[in-house]
């Protein structure tokens, strides 16, 4: 603190004094910066920066904290200004003070950095710039300090320019808010450096969001950061540019439309990125609205056609956005059919939801019953035993396909291997798989079935033998066992509990016959291959026009197949069957020690790929198949142990067709001593290869066959007894009598020992059984589902969460019972649901009074239209054959035909058409909820919700509520509907014509409320008025039970044209039949089999909706059935009479 | 009965089936048809269209008139009509009404004429009248066949003020379809327990194969497959489609075929697009003639 050497500058000395008055830190600072600018800056200069100083720190209570902050940073300026720059900047520090010295403040404080990067002559613009945000109040000063403080940041991505802008845009957002504006330049600091040269462009973009919706801007910032940041620089300046384009047109999801194309354009390939942004502004130019659509929609159109093809189809949706916005949007949705239709064309792959309905009755014509068609994921999802969810199988009743085929390069060839998959699917159920039974003999072998010993059967013998000789010895892991069934009765008994009752022990036949095998998995895959044969012979020769693509289908199969010589020979020879059944003839490789095993397993195939095979054929082949291979080691061989096998034509044909291709004794012989050449086995060659050696070392584990794909997977148990229970409710199985329900225990032991469940549950044993006893668990429901004494349908995958359960039945007396169709499944759920029906209460006369008054004009004019049709009924039909009397002019005409020797007309009488008009019509009314509704908006005050908060002003409010009686000051939608039938009611009165009115509401399934206001048959009297005063809104949307209800009692009445008019306020809803997604189009759905019931019943229905996003699920329901969307609801009392006449005359 | 020599004219609607109508019985039909005829208990013919229950009654008709030639102890020539049986058919529609039946004035030069209608004219000569879809016919209609019907067999003309006895070797045999199963068009009890019912279905596969061969004379393996193709389409019946098709249908192909058209194409034109108008359930049936048919 030592005081200058240089008395002559007195401004200095001035400040020193007066600055100690100000707190310590003010002068302190100043000291210390004189120091060092004392030597740098000439005297002047020196002197007007310290009076500067001083101003600064005098301009107001607060504002020495603005002095101390300029002392301290003049240093670090001064180095990088000129000294009248330097002054300048002072002073312009100055007149910031003098707004706010917090403002100066941070003005200093950020300069010294801020100079490095601003140029001199842009200080005054700058401060500008940040001062503009300052407007007097707390908030503002704080963020025009934020951007002084930022702006070193900002200025190291940002031009100045580009500073200024985004200052511009701030102080746009901060008219409306400062914490937005704080925010933004929050986001602002961190989003620039990523997207550098796109700034300026974003600000505008920013900057008109603000301007238009300045509530996004944060979205926007956010959703930048987040996705903007990912895109290349060459992608990003299109992309912000067409969304300021699209804002500017008012499309006000600039953020959403962001995210989405950035979304989009980073997963769609480099190369086509520029042609897409393209392609966006192409649709931009001519529907704004629709252009963030395209983009959302980008990736799933892609996943249907190539990039090329999406091009076509953009190019019809420029042409379709020319129509108007409404048809671009849904276009680009991919919600409008010409949308769906164009990408159809376009795209070679097929879905299956897009073929369900085709291959469905096509499987219905080949196999004379309902097969469902599902997504092979859906039987996955089920858990009940199927794992694929990409291979086509079935279970006795549904087939399951993939989801999309995309295999081929044309539609056709994808349909086509959805046409030869599902054909060999239904082959199961049309040709007999699944309706194997143990006890039918086979038609081409001599059978072994009934001579062969079941497994349980040897266990059990066992078993006995072991009690019989009173072992305590603890079982072996393999069944070692060569005896007969004891017959002694001591054994027997011990017996009991391992040896069941033997028929009852199988659920079903498949399962028996697995019994038989030890090795089941074996047995299983040789089932599979040879019943998958059968089926394919049966195809060719009953649907040859199948075949060609079948062959195709057959050929990639065979294609896929691995190589034999990597299998071990066991596994090669089941290889080998396969491959022979896929018809290959050329080039089968085959381990040269077993051709000879090779021959007589091909050999089985052809016999049992005839048209004379059943299903008992493939099992008796299997039992051969399984002798052969049973007996041949799985060892693991080298390339040179295989040989190619001759064709089959050179085969010496030692055994001719008639001829078994082995030995059926040997077989039975190999089969009783299965496991063990232990006792009495004579030593033959068959019986010193058993389970033991099986197992030996050296030898692979058996492992089954890749599948062949268009076969998919096949589970003949589970099947079997998955469609047993359907075939019993359609009395197919009538001669097994009454099935004794299945425990969860014998579906345990099925699992247990079916060989299609083991893979899975070999894998890992905790996981496994817990795996298990879920899938026992599923299947039980299934077979609940499946039970015809709970249902009469099968149930399809039932996706309601709260509104599963059974039918209902109607217990009470006006309570009545209606199937709801499930267009998931295809098909009804019988009595689902339950409508109450229920006699409106009356209420006052005076709303029907009031309302004719009201519109006398309307009135007078319905009444003229409505006697119009009055003489229509008795006009005179002319030209009959036959009727009340001669029509003169006729008669007259033919006379004169006679005599020039013309033929004459017959139709010579006329006929007053008495019956001409015999109409009955129902109106159904809807009471859902929705129809509270105000129908306008802005009609409606602020009345019930809009309550003050002030609890004075609350009462006032209350009191003048009261007063009105509460009465709507304003219209809802059921208040129209009411209007309108008050308005028909008056005049249909006058037509003569059977009219009831109805209401409907309800909630759930079982509570559909159904309010008769005046029935078909009842005659109108005071009461009906009354009834109509209560029409009132209630609950939900069911309409589906409504309509059928109202179809049933319209079916009872004698006329010959009856109605069904249906008014509306919008889309069916309720509890589990509406919500977003599969239940909305459920809703729907049922609602339309309703009214394709009605007319079938032969009634005509008519929807009249008001809801006036009606048209796009109205197309969907009321396809090919008339229906109006009411512009204007007010429109609805006009227009109720002269639709009625209309379609009744 | 007296009225036959009066009412000797020929008239174009009466039928005598002069060579043998090819049918195929699929049970004891005709054994019940001549018990029925034999007691003169009138017969209703149920069944699907296309069944050949026209078929069926021209041939019994033809049937009838050679037993009738050959129980004539004379041996007399089978050319004399009078000792066939005739047949009349009517196709009953929804404008038929009882003129139409029983017949009706005409205007002549000289004044009016009377002139039989069909039914009329079966009853006179004593031959089969054969009311095709007789639910078609108005309700009026109906009552008149009832006196003819049971033990009076009769039929009263109104405009002529008189009541005919029915000739001898007279029988009313009606058809209909319960297939369209309407509430309308049912036929009333009253008049349906008037007859012994004989139920038609579609012959079974071989026999209708052996059908569509005889009558397109195709190859028999063709007409095994468009048997085949019956048998499937027929499984859609109630499930969008509401008949299935006929084996008139299937023989229409096998004829087209014959005259060189290709399988699928003959298949297409004569049943596809014949039996519905839904294009998807046409796609579906045209899958299931490309797989029946390469």
């Amino acid at each position: 603190m030592t005081s200058s050497d240089e008395p002559k500058q007195p401004a200095i000395e001035v400040t020193r004094k007066e600055l100690e008055q100000f707190p310590a830190p003010v002068l302190e600072r100043y000291e210390i910066a004189l120091e060092k600018l004392s030597g740098r800056l000439a005297d002047e200069t020196c002197q007007q920066w310290a009076t500067e100083g001083l101003e600064i720190a005098r301009m107001t209570v607060r504002s020495w904290e603005a002095a101390a902050e300029f002392f301290d940073a003049s240093v670090a300026v001064q180095r990088q200004l000129p000294s009248g720059q330097f002054l300048k900047w002072a002073k312009t520090g100055t007149s910031l003070c003098e707004d706010s010295p917090s403002l100066a403040v941070a003005y200093f404080k950020s300069s010294p950095k801020a100079m490095l990067r601003l140029r001199p002559r842009y200080i005054d613009d700058w401060a500008n710039v940040c001062r503009a945000l300052y407007r007097g109040t707390w908030k503002s000063s704080a963020l025009s300090c934020r951007l002084f403080e930022a702006t070193p940041d900002l200025l190291e991505t940002l031009s100045f320019e580009e500073f200024c802008h985004f200052g511009e845009f701030l102080e746009i957002l901060s008219r409306r808010s400062y914490d937005q504006a704080g925010d933004a330049l929050g986001a602002g600091i961190e989003l620039f450096p990523k997207i550098t040269g796109d700034v300026d462009r974003f600000i505008n973009l920013a900057q008109i969001v603000a301007e238009k919706s300045w509530r996004e801007t944060a979205v926007l910032f956010d959703s930048a950061t987040a996705s903007l940041v990912e895109l290349g620089p060459n992608h990003r300046a299109p992309l912000i540019s067409l969304a300021r384009r699209l804002v500017i047109t008012g499309v006000s999801d600039a953020a959403g439309m962001l995210r989405d194309g950035a979304n989009t354009v980073n997963r769609v390939p480099t190369d086509t990125r520029d042609r897409l942004l393209e392609m966006t502004d192409g649709i931009a130019a001519v529907s704004a609205p629709a252009a963030p659509e395209f983009l959302k929609i980008v990736p799933e159109v892609l996943e249907r056609v190539t990039f090329e093809q999406m091009g076509q189809w953009q190019l019809e949706g420029i042409q379709i956005a020319r129509e108007s916005d409404e048809s671009a949007i849904s276009y680009f949705k991919l919600e409008s059919p010409r949308s769906q239709e164009m990408l159809d064309s376009l795209s070679s792959s097929i879905e299956l939801s897009r073929v369900r309905d085709i291959i469905q009755m096509y499987c219905l014509a080949l196999t004379g019953r309902a097969i469902d068609v599902q997504a092979a994921q859906q039987l996955a999802e089920k858990n009940i035993g199927w794992f694929q969810g990409e291979l086509p199988t079935t279970e006795g009743t549904t087939i399951y396909m993939p989801s999309v085929i995309n295999r081929y390069t044309t539609k056709d060839e994808n349909f086509g291997f959805f046409k030869v998959i599902s054909t060999h699917q239904i082959g199961h159920i049309e040709f007999g798989s699944f309706a194997f039974d143990f006890n039918i003999p086979s038609l081409l072998f001599d059978d072994l079935r009934p001579r062969l010993p079941g497994a349980s059967e040897l266990k059990a013998a066992k078993a006995a033998d072991e009690a019989a000789k009173k072992k305590t010895v603890e079982k072996p892991q393999v069944v070692v066992f060569g005896h007969e069934p004891p017959a002694d009765q001591a054994a027997a008994e011990a017996t009991q509990e391992a040896a069941e009752p033997e028929t009852p022990e199988f659920l079903t036949d498949m399962s028996r016959f697995f019994d038989l095998f030890q090795e089941r998995r074996l047995a299983l895959d040789v089932f599979t291959v040879l019943e998958s044969s059968r089926i394919d012979g049966y195809v060719a020769e009953l649907y040859p026009g199948v075949m060609e693509m079948y062959n195709i289908v057959r050929s990639a199969a065979l294609e896929s197949r691995p190589d034999v010589t990597e299998l071990p020979a066991r596994e090669a020879l089941v290889e080998f069957m396969i491959r022979v059944s896929l018809d290959q003839v050329d080039d089968m490789i085959v381990p040269a020690e077993h051709k000879d095993a090779a021959r007589k397993l091909r050999r089985l195939i052809r016999k049992i790929t005839s048209i004379d095979a059943i299903v008992e054929d493939a099992a008796e082949a299997s039992i051969r198949a399984y002798s052969i291979l049973i007996d041949i080691d799985n060892d693991e061989l080298d390339d040179d142990e295989f040989e190619q096998l001759e064709p089959e034509e050179e085969e010496d044909s030692s055994g001719s067709d008639d001829e078994d291709v082995v030995d059926p004794e040997e077989v039975i012989q190999q089969f009783m001593g299965q496991p063990s050449p232990e006792g009495e086995g004579e030593g033959d060659k068959e019986e010193g290869t058993g389970e033991q050696e099986f197992e030996g070392e050296g030898e692979e584990d058996y492992s089954s066959p890749q599948e062949v794909d268009y076969r998919g997977e096949f589970k003949p148990e589970l099947s079997q007894l998955l469609s047993q229970m359907q075939m019993m409710e359609s009395g197919e199985m009538t001669e097994h009598g009454e099935m004794e329900p299945i425990t969860q225990e014998q579906l345990e032991e099925m699992m247990k020992n079916a060989p299609e469940m083991e893979m899975e549950q070999t894998e890992g044993e905790e996981g496994g059984d817990q795996q298990v006893s879920e899938m026992i668990e599923n299947l039980m429901k299934e077979l609940q589902k499946r039970d015809p004494e709970n249902q009469q349908f099968q149930p399809g995958p039932s996706q309601h969460v709260d509104e599963d359960g059974g039918p209902l039945t109607a217990t009470e007396p006006d309570t009545f019972t209606y199937p709801e169709w499930d267009f998931r499944a295809n098909e009804y759920k019988p009595d689902w649901c339950m409508v109450h029906e229920k006699i409106m209460t009356d209420g006052e006369p005076n709303f029907f009074r009031e309302t004719l008054a009201e519109n006398q004009g309307l009135v007078a004019q319905i009444k003229r239209q409505f006697e119009l049709v009055i003489p229509e009924m008795y006009r005179k039909q002319k030209r009959l054959e036959d009727g009340e009397e001669h029509d003169l002019d006729a008669v007259l005409e033919a006379l004169i035909d006679l005599r020039v020797g013309v033929s004459p007309d017959e139709k010579l009488f006329w006929r007053r058409n008495k019956n001409e008009r015999s109409v009955a019509v129902a109106f159904l009314l809807d009471l859902s909820a929705s129809t509270a509704e105000a129908i306008d908006e802005a009609k409606k005050p602020s009345d019930d919700w809009g309550a003050p908060d002030d609890p004075v002003e609350y009462m006032v409010w209350l009191r003048s509520r009261r007063s009105e009686g509460l009465r709507r000051t304003y219209k809802r939608i059921v208040d129209v509907e009411k209007e309108g039938i008050t308005l028909l009611v008056n005049s249909l009165e006058a037509l003569g014509d059977a009219y009831g009115i109805y209401g409907f509401s309800g909630y759930g399934r079982e509570n559909v409320e159904f309010y008769t206001i005046k029935d078909l048959d009842e005659k109108f009297t005071d009461i009906v008025p009354r009834r109509i005063d209560r029409i009132a809104p209630l609950h939900a949307t069911r309409m589906g039970p409504a309509i059928r209800h109202t179809a049933a009692k319209l079916a009872e009445v004698e006329a010959r044209s009856r109605f069904l008019f249906l008014i509306s306020d919008g889309r069916p809803q309720d509890r589990g039949y509406s919500r977003e997604g599969v239940e909305k189009e459920y809703a729907v759905h049922d609602t339309r089999q309703s009214l394709i019931e009605a007319r079938q019943a032969g009634i005509t229905p008519f929807c009249l909706t008001v809801d006036k996003a009606g048209h796009d699920y109205m197309k969907t329901m009321m396809e090919d059935f008339s229906y109006e969307v009411l512009s204007d609801i007010s429109l609805l009392p006009k227009r109720l009479p002269q639709l009625y006449r209309n379609l009744t005359t | 009965m007296a009225t036959q020599q009066k009412y000797n004219e020929r008239n174009i609607e009466e039928y005598y089936v002069a060579d043998e109508p090819f049918y195929v019985s699929t049970s004891d039909e005709i054994e019940i048809f001549e018990s029925a005829y034999r007691q003169r208990v009138p017969i209703l013919l149920k069944g699907p269209t296309g069944t050949g229950k026209t078929r069926f009654v021209e041939h019994m008709a033809w049937r009838l008139s050679e037993g009738i030639a050959k129980r004539n102890p004379n041996g007399a020539s089978p050319s004399k009509t009078d000792e066939k049986l005739p047949l009349i058919t009517v196709a009953c529609h929804e404008d038929l009404t009882a003129s139409d039946l029983v017949g009706r004035y005409l205007l002549d030069a000289d004044g009016t004429r009377w002139i039989d209608g069909p039914l009329t004219r079966a009853v006179k000569y004593g031959g089969i009248c054969y009311l095709d879809e007789i639910v078609e016919a108005r309700k009026d209609t109906t009552v008149i066949i009832h006196p003819l019907t049971d033990h009076r067999r009769s039929l009263t003309i109104d405009k002529l003020g008189t009541t005919i006895d029915a000739a001898d070797g007279f029988l009313l045999v009606v058809s209909y379809n319960p297939g369209y199963q309407n509430a309308l068009k049912d036929l009333k009890h009253s008049t349906r327990q008037r007859f012994v019912a004989l139920e038609f279905d579609f012959p079974d596969e071989e026999r209708e194969a052996q059908i569509i061969a005889y009558e397109s004379g195709c190859e028999l393996e063709t007409a095994e497959r468009l048997a085949r193709l019956g048998v499937k389409i027929r499984n859609l019946r109630e499930h969008g489609l509401e008949e299935g098709a006929s084996t008139r249908m299937l023989i229409y192909a096998g004829r087209l075929i014959k005259e060189g058209v290709s399988n699928r194409r003959a298949c297409q034109v004569s049943v596809t697009w014949g039996i519905t108008d839904d294009p998807q359930i046409q796609r579906s049936i045209d899958e299931v003639v490309t797989s029946i048919f390469a």
